[in-house]
């Protein structure tokens, strides 16, 4: 039959053509570069600004804009002034990651790389820094081996290694009993996460009731909260990160688990606290950074310029980006050099200062595994606090250096380049 | 065990009748006008957010029966004036076309509402599980799966019985014929798309209640409706309806056994149907649309 308007061939290979194209479409890269003409001192920024992270990703990125502001308010780094160069990493596409790391690098010569909030995705980024002897700072991959097994020397990350938030959040999950039941996302960040608990609870005679991966991105969480309470544990651990907490909260509470069981984790974020109805803030959980915080120096300027610059407060995400693009430039100026392997050496033992650091002690990048050394936050979810954006009550201010296990249990062993 | 797999494979009917509402649209679309509708998923996330920006004024009753209709209107508008230029082409431009909208309707979201996941509030009588051994059977899932099913029956009868539904169906068999016969195929295709796109505004309001409300939201639960379709046989709409529960039940079942595949488990099927039944559990062998 010739060419029939009326009856457009549609055939299954098409629709599987369809299919096919909707799966690649859920990996493919989401474009948002902004390129500029001049040329200064560059930092690039390859996150996730798109997808299951995208919250995440753009609260970063506004911190990373607040302290380039302010980099060249106070006179640029090294005399030239900043620039960020933002790429969108996907939140879940290693490929498209890596590609625009490489084009940030290569084709931008951006003396600095910044991301990512997914660990894999900034596991696989590291590896092209250190191949390119960049600057690398992690402002959000909690997967141990950032600064573990998988270190390098120009790699520094600012948030928490899983194993750290595993520590601090236990103590307080064992008062709750001693059966958990884990739900955790099936990749890198989940996996340490689970691990490090279980690690930590065998330590406090705590017991894994049971534990199911999920998917990342799975919508609906009924069938693994159908089997969690079939094991009655004491506590249901939520590792689920974005908007997949947001629906396995969400749910849980909907079919009136919390009352049955304590629900906790290890990380929970404001993003994903605002996200949800407020009845479903609820559990222990740790913070990395929280907004309100008692005898803080600069935190109320910070908190009033994030506000002004976007109607709301800061959460952890923009504090990281913060303090990972103002560490670039504090790292040159201390360097004074853009060389990749001066600028780590000067980040070695380096301190925040009480402007950049914004918390309790002044958070420090260990020497031996480059692991920002903070404070960490654990408390409880509140369905509304002093303030409508005060949805986390912080009942314990832990210090990183009694929590990180020592850097020789952390399988990094870093390796320099020959000078 | 056993009540383990039971209470999942009831649990996956709920969710599938989810991914039949979706898929049913998506489905009538198909059928009738040939696209594969990429921007289902883009149709749903905006009647959700459109709900959510309506409920402070008309309430969660007034947004679940506004947002599917202004959202329809929307779907009737970009009929007019995209999609109706592609028909007759192959397939694959309105593929793309539908594809490049996904797009333009994901990011509009995160435009205009934030990327950042929004509390969807519910009534409160809604939200309590409705027994304590049935747990995960909330009012709300219950009043889903009703509405599902009072929707679904709804518009078999529209397609069996009333003037709309006997063009749409005949149209889907031989639109030609239907065209010679004086009926106006270019409004009927125009309505036809609108009602597919009802449906996924009904499907985006009702999936808000239960999930986070991101932009994301959409393309995460497109791809089991088009396994939905695939699986129960294309140009079939009980088919369609069945392969939206079959694939709700199998990955609630795989979650007893082996969570991390409860995912990949609905490809497997599919896979397994195009090998041993390619034209679909209820599908006709040879179909061409």
């Amino acid at each position: 039959m010739s060419h029939d308007p009326w009856n457009p061939k549609l055939t299954r290979r098409t629709v599987l053509k369809g299919a096919a194209m909707a799966a690649a479409w859920q990996l493919a890269p989401r474009g948002l570069s902004r390129a500029f003409a001049a040329e200064p001192v560059k930092i690039g920024f390859d996150d996730t600004l798109t997808g299951t992270y995208a919250a995440n990703g753009k609260n970063t990125l506004i911190g990373c804009q607040l302290a380039v502001d302010q980099i060249n308010a106070s006179g640029g780094i090294l005399g030239q002034p900043a620039q960020l160069l933002v790429e969108d990493s996907t939140s879940g596409d290693a490929g498209t990651a890596v590609q625009k790391a490489r084009k940030l690098i290569d084709r931008d010569r951006v003396s600095f790389l910044i991301g990512n909030v997914n660990s894999a995705l900034s596991l696989a980024i590291g590896q092209v820094s250190n191949e390119k002897g960049i600057l690398h700072v992690v402002p959000g991959g909690h997967t141990d081996a950032v600064t573990g097994a998988n270190c390098h020397w120009n790699v520094f990350r600012v948030c928490n290694t899983t194993q750290m938030e595993a520590a601090a959040v236990s103590a307080e999950l064992i008062k709750a009993g001693k059966r958990w039941y884990y739900i955790t996302p099936d990749y890198a960040y989940g996996h340490t996460l689970q691990d490090g608990l279980e690690k930590e609870a065998q330590k406090l005679g705590g017991i894994k009731a049971g534990a199911d991966l999920a998917p990342l991105g799975t919508a609906d969480y009924s069938s693994y909260l159908i089997k969690a309470q079939a094991a009655n544990p004491d506590v249901i651990v939520f590792l689920t990160q974005g908007a997949d907490m947001v629906n396995a909260l969400k749910q849980a509470v909907q079919f009136g688990l919390e009352k049955r069981f304590h629900l906790a984790g290890a990380q929970q974020e404001l993003e994903a606290l605002e996200g949800l109805p407020p009845e479903a803030r609820v559990g222990t959980w740790v913070f990395e950074w929280y907004w309100k915080q008692p005898n803080v120096p600069h935190l109320d300027e910070f908190v009033g310029l994030i506000r002004k610059k976007t109607g709301k407060v800061p959460t952890a995400r923009t504090w990281q980006g913060f303090a990972s693009v103002w560490s670039c430039a504090l790292a040159a100026r201390s360097a004074k050099s853009l060389d990749g392997v001066k600028m780590a050496k000067a980040m070695e033992g380096m301190k925040l200062p009480p402007e950049v650091g914004l918390m309790p002690d002044p958070p420090f990048y260990r020497p031996g595994d480059h692991q920002l050394m903070p404070t960490l936050y654990v408390g409880r979810a509140q369905a509304q606090g002093s303030e409508p954006e005060d949805l986390f009550k912080v009942t314990r201010f832990l210090k990183g250096t009694d929590i990180a296990a020592p850097v020789e249990q952390t399988g990094c062993r870093l390796s320099w380049p020959h000078t | 065990m056993t009540q383990l797999v039971l209470f999942n494979a009831f649990n996956g009917l709920v969710v599938g009748a989810f991914y039949a509402l979706m898929a049913l649209g998506l489905s009538l679309i198909l059928n009738l006008s040939g696209v594969i509708n990429f921007a289902h998923g883009g149709f749903l996330a905006i009647a959700a957010y459109l709900a959510y920006s309506l409920i402070p004024r008309v309430g969660f009753w007034g947004g679940l029966v506004i947002a599917p209709l202004l959202t329809a209107v929307l779907g009737l508008v970009v009929e007019r004036l995209l999609i109706r230029r592609l028909y007759g082409r192959d397939p694959l431009y309105s593929l793309l076309l539908t594809f490049g909208l996904a797009y333009v309707f994901e990011d509009a979201t995160r435009f205009l509402w934030g990327a950042q996941t929004l509390p969807y509030p519910v009534p409160p009588s809604l939200t309590t599980p409705v027994s304590a051994t049935f747990f995960f059977l909330t009012g709300y899932r219950v009043f889903m799966v009703l509405l599902v099913a009072v929707v679904v029956t709804a518009l078999f009868f529209v397609l069996a019985r009333t003037r709309l539904g006997i063009r749409i169906r005949a149209g889907t068999q031989d639109l030609e014929t239907v065209s010679v016969l004086g009926i106006n195929v270019r409004v009927l295709r125009n309505l036809n798309f609108g009602l597919g796109v009802y449906l996924a505004g009904l499907a985006g309001v009702l999936a808000a209640g239960m999930l986070g409300l991101e932009p994301t939201i959409g393309s995460s639960l497109i791809m089991p409706s088009f396994v939905a379709i695939i699986v129960g046989g294309l140009g079939s709409l009980p088919g369609t309806l069945l392969g939206g529960l079959l694939i709700g039940v199998a990955s609630g079942v795989t979650t007893v056994f082996f969570p991390s595949a409860s995912e990949a488990v609905i490809y497997v099927m599919m896979a397994a149907v195009l090998l041993v039944r390619p034209h679909g559990l209820l599908g006709t062998a040879g179909r061409t649309a």
